[in-house]
């Protein structure tokens, strides 16, 4: 039953490292503020969440509270990570950082329509 | 060994992270980077046994201070250059 | 180039401070035989508390953490008579845009886990690492969180400096009642009761109670402040 524990343990650290290196990589390589938030937070939050609940399996045979209290912080993260993220990109929005597309020139570009809607917004 | 590797690049990244505050004009990276150094002092004071000062490193430190430049940095300017031509500095200086 | 001329001073100070620091040779013989075998040894045998640090920072060298909490009132004081402007609403600040919905109700859905951490932080200051300062620093946190999401959520400053007095005058009266039971300041005269219990260490967690309530005000008071200060 332990070796089965340290199995699921050491897999779900390992996922938790993968997914964390990925969300590393495409801050990095993202080209604007939305797609590094969108590699950021999802690939932080799934990573970290495993990460967690993999050192909370693999404590589980000596004391069961560990269990328990990864299980309140990966509720806790549950929360805090998307709401921190929204607020990011919200604030970007507001502050008129537009999203780039590919246009037809091939150039990396603020998306269009978007912008015309803000625009359309404000006239209101 | 390890464990020595370990502390050595954390006070590397310290070091690196304090001279980019020096050096960086834009005052709200300079701030998230004192926020940086704080965050690995945390790191480094837990792995030297020391989780009381941790806690505290990580609640001020990391938190509070870093916070509180922020809310400074939007109330008077961004740039460190920027201070001539804001005209409450100014009166005030002269 | 100034810049330059701060780093190299900067790296030429840091060299001889490590320099003076290795040669004073932490671990050596001179520190074998010292004050901490006292500290180690009355706080299992005396207090009975479980976080040799809390001992020290709240019985043996109490007074040095009541001028601690002195200093972090002080500065509180002078930033609060420096940004002091005579204003008829007191709770307006300018926004760019508020904050939206759902950062609303999640501030709301984590302020009481917050506050509920900082008091857990300095109620088991002598059972884990944490204490007073920690605590506090972070229910300031959860404030600050609810400030940020909430732009006319208004803390009164009337109950903040009540709290702040109350919780000084208190840690005085504490002080002192080690006089009064035939001791020094700030000598535990209260049963110590059973070692890792909550209700033990005598009067180190009270004492840590209330630093953690002065700090908590002072900081929450501090941002509130900072906050609606305009340029």
């Amino acid at each position: 039953m332990s070796l089965l524990f340290e199995i699921i343990g050491g897999a779900l650290i390992l996922i938790g490292s993968i997914f964390l290196l990925l969300g590393g990589l495409g801050i990095l390589r993202m080209p604007d503020v939305y797609n590094r938030l969108q590699a950021g937070t999802k690939a932080t939050t799934l990573g970290g969440m495993s990460l967690i609940l993999g050192v909370g399996f693999l404590k589980v045979e000596d004391d069961w509270t560990w269990m328990v209290k990864a299980l309140i912080i990966v509720i806790f993260i549950a929360f805090s990570n998307p709401i921190s993220s929204h607020a990011l990109a919200r604030a970007m929005y507001k502050r008129k950082r537009y999203p780039l597309i590919k246009n037809d020139d091939g150039n990396m570009d603020a998306y269009k329509e978007v912008s015309e809607n803000i625009k359309k917004e404000d006239k209101k | 060994m390890t464990y020595l590797i370990l502390i050595f690049f954390l006070l590397l990244l310290m070091l690196g992270a304090a001279i980019y505050a020096i050096v960086q004009k834009d005052l709200l990276y300079a701030v998230i980077a004192t926020g940086v150094i704080s965050l690995v002092l945390t790191a480094l004071f837990y792995l030297l046994q020391a989780p009381d000062v941790a806690l505290t490193e990580a609640a001020i430190g990391v938190a509070l201070t870093t916070i509180i430049f922020i809310i400074t940095i939007r109330n008077t300017v961004r740039h460190e250059d920027d201070y001539n031509k804001k005209d409450d500095l100014k009166s005030a200086v002269e | 180039m100034k810049k330059f001329i701060v780093i190299i001073t900067l790296a030429t100070l840091g060299f001889y401070l490590g320099q003076t620091f290795y040669e004073l040779g932490f671990g050596d013989a001179r520190f074998e035989h010292g004050v901490k075998d006292i500290y180690l040894e009355k706080t299992v045998s005396e207090l009975h508390v479980a976080n040799t640090i809390t001992s020290i920072i709240v019985s043996f060298r109490g007074f040095d953490t009541l001028g601690e909490v002195t200093v972090l009132f002080l500065a509180a004081t002078a930033l609060g008579g420096i940004l002091y402007k005579r204003r008829h609403h007191v709770g307006d600040r300018s926004v760019l845009f508020s904050a939206s919905r759902i950062v609303r109700s999640g501030s709301k859905l984590l302020f009481p886990a917050v506050i509920l951490l900082g008091v857990y932080v300095f109620v088991h200051g002598h059972l884990s690492p944490g204490g007073g300062f920690q605590g506090g620093t972070i229910v300031a946190t959860g404030f600050l969180l609810m400030l940020l999401a909430y732009e006319n959520f208004k803390v009164s400053h009337h109950v903040l400096s009540y709290i702040e007095s109350f919780a000084g005058i208190f840690f005085v009266l504490f002080g002192l009642a080690g006089f009064y039971n035939g001791g020094t300041f700030l000598e535990n005269f209260m049963p110590v009761g059973t070692m890792n219990n909550l209700f033990s260490g005598g009067v180190i967690p009270i004492i840590y109670i209330l630093v953690g309530f002065k700090v908590a005000a002072e900081l929450t008071g501090l941002i509130y402040t900072v906050l609606h200060e305009k340029d």
